[in-house]
């Protein structure tokens, strides 16, 4: 997020796209409804009748995958409609006149054609979040996951820059990011292109910096993503992987594709805290601590840095991740490579106990980050223990950003990127008539394993389900609580039918949750040809009622 | 200086600078005043409980403090006496229709005060280990007292009154044999050192309880045994069929691991005095050695060769010593020895045994549990009948008995026996085993100057002040049988208990503890009391018998009898349990009121019966309108509208009549409403245990779901997550939680959690467990195997969102800087 959590309740106007916040980002919606009771003018863009429009202002329907066609529309009338933030373009931004001409041709009409929604709605809603002092834009998977995704983004960027919403309170380009930890993840460097802090692996700088913090040489071409690596190991090109605390089996799309080529692995170890769908097709399980059993820190999505600390012990001789890392880079000995074979210098094996952490602790690894880092160099465990704090935090008495480009842009001025709409890869056809669409529910979360687990949960949840509307199911002959078998190009699972008008009709929705019935069977692995996200969110299937 | 929007006023004579538009309750808060309060929650003010009434001067009647924004120079008095009474009088109001039960009749009946409602609940979830550790907190004798306990607790289980008692003691007796049997270290924590040493003169289940507890408290403690062995009558009194050694050894070992000194084979007023220890530097000393004297057969040949005590037989065997036996013995005494004599002289082959008592069966000091199991394994009752004379006959003793009868009643209305003239007969047998009683001394102490000056109760005991434990020698306390006679495990392991908190404060010099107050709601303090609608719809469910071995088998040989519930039996009879007691007992603040202003329900009254159905319908909570005082915290605290309390009238007290609490399609479970109930009428359904005895821990972390970073309170217990709550005053959530949040953390103790490594040792092969040494040494064979042959991008790693920035740093580092690749990725893109 560009922005906080807290400055949610100042925002005038948000358009909330792609995100069920109530059910992915229970507290934030809940922000977002107390923002709404205050007079906040909520404009909610997405396929579904989701929990937020009952709080909002304005609730556009577009068809899934249409996303980047309404979002320059709004640009369009916000141009045409003279409501664009000239000021803020001119000091703040370049490349406007080629974006400016890019948008030119997506009028109303044209969008309307596109999205299914109407044209007087994408006016309104455009002269709503124009017409707001502050304005914030919030978004999740539903703009991400499709091969359109990165696009997706940048369109958003875009009328965000237009109406001069970054750099104050209530405004913003928000993702909300879906994982505890994901904003860290990506902080940390576990990217292929990426060193810790978001530096290129192939800036000569950057890495000659790194090398010396590592005292290594370091690999300067960037590796391959996780949704490339799937093929490469079909390829014969990777022949041995390490997965800690991932479970892509259920999570990623085209299951059966993972599936086969994680068994054609030479070598698979997997790190988990439950023995996953993943982690049966491994050769070697290692059982880890949960976060109740280990100390470190999460990066949530408002970028605050807060701690998370050990409160019971790991079950068995589980152990933390950062212990069974050091450990294995203790045994790696390799003869060709640097002569130090720890990960750490202040890797020492002071402790042989199964219970007991392998050092470096937590706050040592911390402290080196911080060093990899200028934006966490101000923070330290003493300093969390007082509470979150959210990066950029350059030196210790730095109070943490609350809200990011409040001096300007990074880059000197923000760039405006012209998008042009492309639908999604796969469209719905005579043979797979209906558009699937993914997400979650509010009492379950990715692929259940930690939630499957907690008993009041899962008695509360009703379990996997298939959204139909009514017209839809009066065609196929579907009623409520059938059992419904649904197939796409990739695969097919069976569960229940729920017929609401929540999905329009054309479209039906299944949570990704459920092992028994897991919808990533059906999705589809096309990716993004820039940052390689796969498209989930939208593929063909065909419904059927089980006999 | 004072800014614009800031003023001046004064709580209780000190002067408060607050912001204006706030209450005087607020501005109260802020300046570290608390005015009580029942139903406040921030930013609502709906005064119902009346409690926060302040004076403001010139004002004529008290005001809400809830409801009344500060104003320049006002003059507020929170606590006057009419404040006070006027408070007092709204809770005895409210407490009189407050229906339900602080604590547990179990809990409240058990002499040890165990947390037996807290246990079984463990049990019920699969918590072992955390059941087993909750009542070690105040027994540290589980395996033996779960093997001989009178069963208290079990007399009061309200489950009688729908069909049987929840067998509470097997429960206890199954989780300290689960652990054992699971190798369970319970890594029990010792405070730090307090630099004391305690000297324990017994090594019985007294000597060891205190140990522990003084142990545990930090102090150096010494135990000095004159058995060769720890165990007292644990081990010398109670037969291996009752307690097997190697179980109470490992019981004993466990206590020892606290870190305590042991001396075996030390005899007090033999091998060292009480001054002696003195001089070794012993800042206390405790008396528990047990009653080890024994009443003697007072008639003509009581002192027969043959003629054995009880308490000598039961330790030759335990030693292992030769005890010469006939084909018959009699055993004379109908206390708790002379049945476990006689079940031994069973076991050693003896064809008839008899147990000879002047009384009726039914006045045996034994436990009838025990008098049933002597007569199962067939030793035979000669009752109304007592020895006048043992005669060294032709081949064995006579054993001349008289017949007895009741007397007339005395002035207190006993009807002491009495013998029938001329009704004499003999009984032929070979042994006479006596158990006539136990005490602590046979004689007066000599040996030194503290052994004589210590005074002795009429019955030859260790004279014991009951509240400080003291003995009249300064420093010198006493517990356990040695001061009240032979008794139970569990009243012994309380009178130590009590006595290492005598001591541990005595020689510390630190103010002792307050004692557990008597203030508890309840719904009836015996049977007759409850309402059987407390009952309805609750169906009978039988307990789970115990399983044994038969006793044609079992009289063959010392092995137990009993064979121990298996995990099925266990659960399932955990499941019988009706959960009296509150589960709010550590947040109620009704009760904290109370107690607070002095308000005692017993004596103004409280609910009797109850007005409403227990509520299960709820997906999370268990609502118990019985217990709801109106306060409407949970309606007030609600950020969806999911929920109205309403009332249809209010009675003449003013207290609400058919409350309904209702929740509406709106609520998401987060479970906010329960951690704003200001009683227990709210409660989660998982959070069963209550907290009773040792608090909570509470660690702040971060939550494992979704990126918002929500700030979790988690409440431990030991080493189990019971709780997950959040504090109103930090951020980003501000007390907020959504259910997964509130709810979705039982998986870290679910039994599906990978506990060790597992390694496929060949291609299509099982995973099968492995160590960590050959784990580890696989993943990294394999890996530098595969950097070696193909390159370090042959390689790949697949990070997570849910690992800590730490780990992912680590991680990434690895592959990098180690392997020499940059395939590392994560799933920010799923």
């Amino acid at each position: 997020m560009s922005n906080d959590i807290a400055g949610i309740e100042d925002c005038d106007a948000m358009l909330v796209i792609g995100s069920n916040t109530t059910v992915t980002h229970p507290i934030i919606g809940l922000r977002m409804q107390k923002a709404a009771k205050n007079g906040s003018a909520i404009i909610v863009a997405d396929p579904r009748r989701i929990e937020l429009v009952d709080n909002a202002r304005l609730w556009l329907r577009q068809r899934p995958g249409s996303d980047a066609a309404l979002v320059n529309s709004m640009c369009h009338v916000i141009l045409r409609d003279n409501l664009a933030d000239e000021s803020f373009i001119k000091e703040h931004t370049e490349n406007f006149a080629p974006f400016s001409a890019a948008v030119a041709e997506c009028t109303p009409a044209w969008a309307a054609e596109i999205t299914g929604v109407d044209e007087s709605a994408i006016e309104e809603a455009a002269h709503i979040f124009a017409t707001a002092e502050k304005a914030g834009i919030f978004y999740t998977m539903g703009i991400t996951q499709h091969t359109s995704g990165t696009d997706n983004v940048l369109a958003l960027a875009n009328l965000a820059l237009i109406t001069g919403n970054f750099g104050k309170r209530g405004a913003g380009l928000n993702p909300l990011r879906g994982q505890n930890n994901v904003q860290g993840a990506s902080d940390m460097g576990c990217n292929q292109a990426f060193l810790p802090g978001y530096q290129r692996v192939d800036d000569d700088g950057a890495r000659r910096r790194f090398e010396e913090l590592w005292s290594t040489s370091l690999p300067a071409k960037p590796g391959l993503t996780a949704t490339e690596m799937t093929d490469a190991i079909l390829d014969d090109r990777i022949a041995g992987l390490w997965i800690m605390g991932e479970n892509p089996v259920l999570s990623d799309p085209n299951s059966d594709h993972v599936r086969k080529a994680l068994a054609k692995l030479e070598f698979l170890v997997v790190q988990d805290i439950f023995l996953t769908d993943t982690a049966e097709l491994a050769d070697v399980v290692l059982p880890a601590a949960a976060f109740a059993e280990k100390d470190g820190t999460f990066t949530n999505t408002e970028r605050r840095v807060q701690r998370v600390r050990k409160a019971v012990s790991p079950p068995g001789e589980a152990r933390d991740d950062l212990s069974i890392i050091n450990l294995i880079s203790a045994r790696m000995h390799l003869g060709h490579h640097v002569a130090q074979p720890q990960l750490f210098s202040t890797y020492t094996n002071r402790c042989n106990n199964a219970s007991c952490l392998t050092p470096p602790f937590p706050a040592e690894v911390f402290d080196e980050i911080g060093q990899a880092w200028p934006f966490l160099a101000g923070m330290s465990y003493e300093r969390l223990e007082k509470g979150g704090l959210q990066w950029p935090c350059p030196t210790d008495d730095h109070p943490g950003t609350e809200i990011l480009h409040a001096n300007g842009f990074s880059r000197g001025k923000a760039l405006f990127s012209p998008v042009t709409w492309k639908g999604p890869s796969e469209l719905p056809d005579d043979a797979y008539p209906l558009v699937l669409t993914t997400g979650r529910v509010l009492y379950q979360y990715h692929t259940g394993t930690m939630t499957r687990r907690s008993e009041l949960i899962e008695e509360a949840d009703l379990g996997p389900y298939v959204e139909i509307n009514p017209a839809d199911a009066e065609k196929l002959g579907i009623a409520d609580g059938d059992i419904i078998q649904a197939t796409s190009r990739r695969g097919s699972i069976s569960l229940p039918a729920q017929v609401t008008e929540r999905v329009d009709s054309g479209v039906v929705f299944i949570p990704f949750h459920y092992r028994e019935a897991a919808v990533n069977v059906l999705t589809n692995d096309a990716l993004d040809p820039v940052c390689k996200i796969p498209e989930a969110k939208v593929c063909a299937v065909r419904l059927e009622k089980r006999s | 200086m004072l800014l614009l929007s800031q003023m001046k006023i004064t709580i209780n004579d000190s002067e408060l600078t607050v912001k204006s538009g706030i209450t005087i309750l607020e501005a109260a808060k802020k300046g570290g005043i608390a005015i009580p309060t029942l139903c406040y929650v921030e930013m609502v003010s709906d005064s119902s409980c009346e409690l926060c009434m302040v004076e403001v001067k010139g004002m004529a009647e008290p005001v809400k403090a809830c409801a009344t924004k500060v104003q320049k120079g006002m003059e507020v008095v929170t606590d006057s006496e009419e404040l006070k009474t006027h408070r007092k009088d709204r809770l005895e109001r409210l407490a009189k229709t407050h229906f339900g039960d602080c604590k547990a009749p179990c809990n409240l009946t058990c002499p040890g005060q165990i947390n037996v409602q807290g246990y079984i609940a463990h049990v019920a979830k699969g918590e072992y280990e955390e059941a087993l550790r909750l009542v070690m907190e105040r027994n540290p004798f589980p395996f033996s007292v779960g093997r001989v306990c009178p069963r208290f607790c079990e007399t009061r289980c309200r489950r009688i009154l729908v069909d049987e008692p929840v067998s509470i003691n097997h429960l206890k007796r199954f989780v300290a044999d689960w652990c054992m049997t699971n190798k369970v270290d319970l890594k029990l924590g010792r405070e730090s050192n307090t630099g004391k040493k305690i000297a324990v003169i017994g090594g019985g289940p007294s000597g060891l309880t205190a140990a522990f507890y003084l142990s545990k408290k930090g102090n150096d403690v010494t135990v000095i045994e004159a058995m060769p062995k720890l165990g007292g009558m644990l081990r010398y009194g109670l037969p291996e069929y009752k307690i097997p050694r190697n179980v109470l050894d490992y019981e004993i070992n466990a206590i020892l691991r606290m870190g305590i000194s042991v001396r075996l084979s030390q005899r007090w007023g033999t091998d060292f005095t009480l001054r002696d220890l003195q001089d070794q530097g012993f800042d206390a000393m405790l008396i528990t050695i047990g009653t080890w004297a024994d009443q003697p057969l007072e008639v003509p040949g009581g002192t027969l060769p043959k003629v054995m005590s009880a308490r000598k037989l039961l330790k030759n065997i335990a030693e292992g010593n030769p005890v010469e036996l006939g084909r018959r013995a009699a055993v004379v005494g109908g206390n708790n020895i002379a049945m476990e004599a006689a079940r031994s002289l069973i076991r050693e082959n003896v064809d008839e045994v008899t147990i000879i008592y002047p009384r009726a069966q039914t006045e045996m000091p034994a436990n009838q549990r025990n008098i049933r199991e002597a007569e199962k394994d067939g030793v035979q009752f000669l009752l109304m009948a007592s020895p006048t004379q043992v005669m060294e006959g032709a081949r064995g003793l006579d054993l001349e008995l008289v017949r007895m009868k009741l007397g007339e009643p005395d002035k207190r209305g006993l009807r002491l026996p009495e013998a029938i003239p001329g009704s004499t007969n003999i009984l032929r047998v070979d042994n006479v085993i006596t158990s006539l009683g136990q005490s602590a001394l046979a004689v007066p102490l000599t040996g030194g100057d503290l052994e004589e000056q210590l005074e002795l109760t009429p019955k030859m005991g260790i004279k014991a002040n009951p509240r400080t434990s003291l003995t009249n020698l300064d420093g010198i306390f006493a517990a356990g049988d040695a001061t009240s006679g032979p008794r139970s495990v569990i009243q012994a392991v309380v009178s130590a208990r009590r006595a290492a908190e005598n001591i541990h404060v005595h020689v510390n010099d630190i103010a002792k503890a307050a004692g557990e107050g008597r203030f508890n709601f309840t719904r009836g303090k015996s049977f007759d009391n409850v309402d059987l609608k407390v009952f309805d719809g609750i169906n009978v469910k039988l307990r789970e018998k115990m399983p044994e071995r038969p006793s044609e088998r079992s009289t063959q040989d010392f092995d137990e009898v009993r064979l121990g519930f298996t995990e099925t039996m266990a659960r399932k009879e955990a499941g019988r349990c009706l959960s009296c007691g509150c589960t709010a007992f550590d947040r109620c603040d009704l009760k904290q009121q109370c107690l607070d202003h002095g308000v005692d329900p017993g004596k103004s009254g409280m609910g009797k019966k109850p007005r409403y159905k227990l509520e299960h319908s709820h997906k999370t909570l268990l609502v118990d309108r019985d217990k709801c005082i109106f306060c409407k915290r949970c309606q007030n605290s609600c950020k969806y509208d999911a929920l109205a309390v309403s009332a249809t009238s209010f009675d003449t007290l003013d207290n609400p009549l058919d409350i309904s609490i209702h929740f509406n399609e709106k609520c998401v479970n987060c479970g906010k409403c329960v951690d704003n109930c200001s009683t227990g009428a709210l409660n989660k359904k998982d959070a069963i245990v209550p907290i009773i005895n040792e608090k909570l821990r509470q660690v702040k972390t971060t939550c494992p779901y979704c990126g918002t970073g929500c700030q979790l309170l988690l409440r431990v217990k030991g080493d189990t997550l019971m709780e997950v709550t959040a504090d109103p005053d930090v951020g980003p959530n501000y007390g907020d939680l959504c259910v997964k949040g509130r709810f979705g953390h039982s998986f870290i103790h679910h039994g599906d959690r990978l506990s060790t490594p597992l390694v496929r040792r060949r291609k299509g092969g099982p995973l099968d467990p492995a160590s960590w040494e050959e784990a580890l040494d696989f993943v990294a064979g394999a890996f530098r195997c595969i950097i070696d042959e193909k390159g370090p991008d042959a390689l790949a790693g697949l990070s997570s969102a849910r690992c800590t920035n730490e780990e992912n740093y680590a991680f990434q580092k690895f592959f990098r800087a180690l392997v020499g690749t940059n395939n590392v990725d994560h799933c920010a893109r799923y």
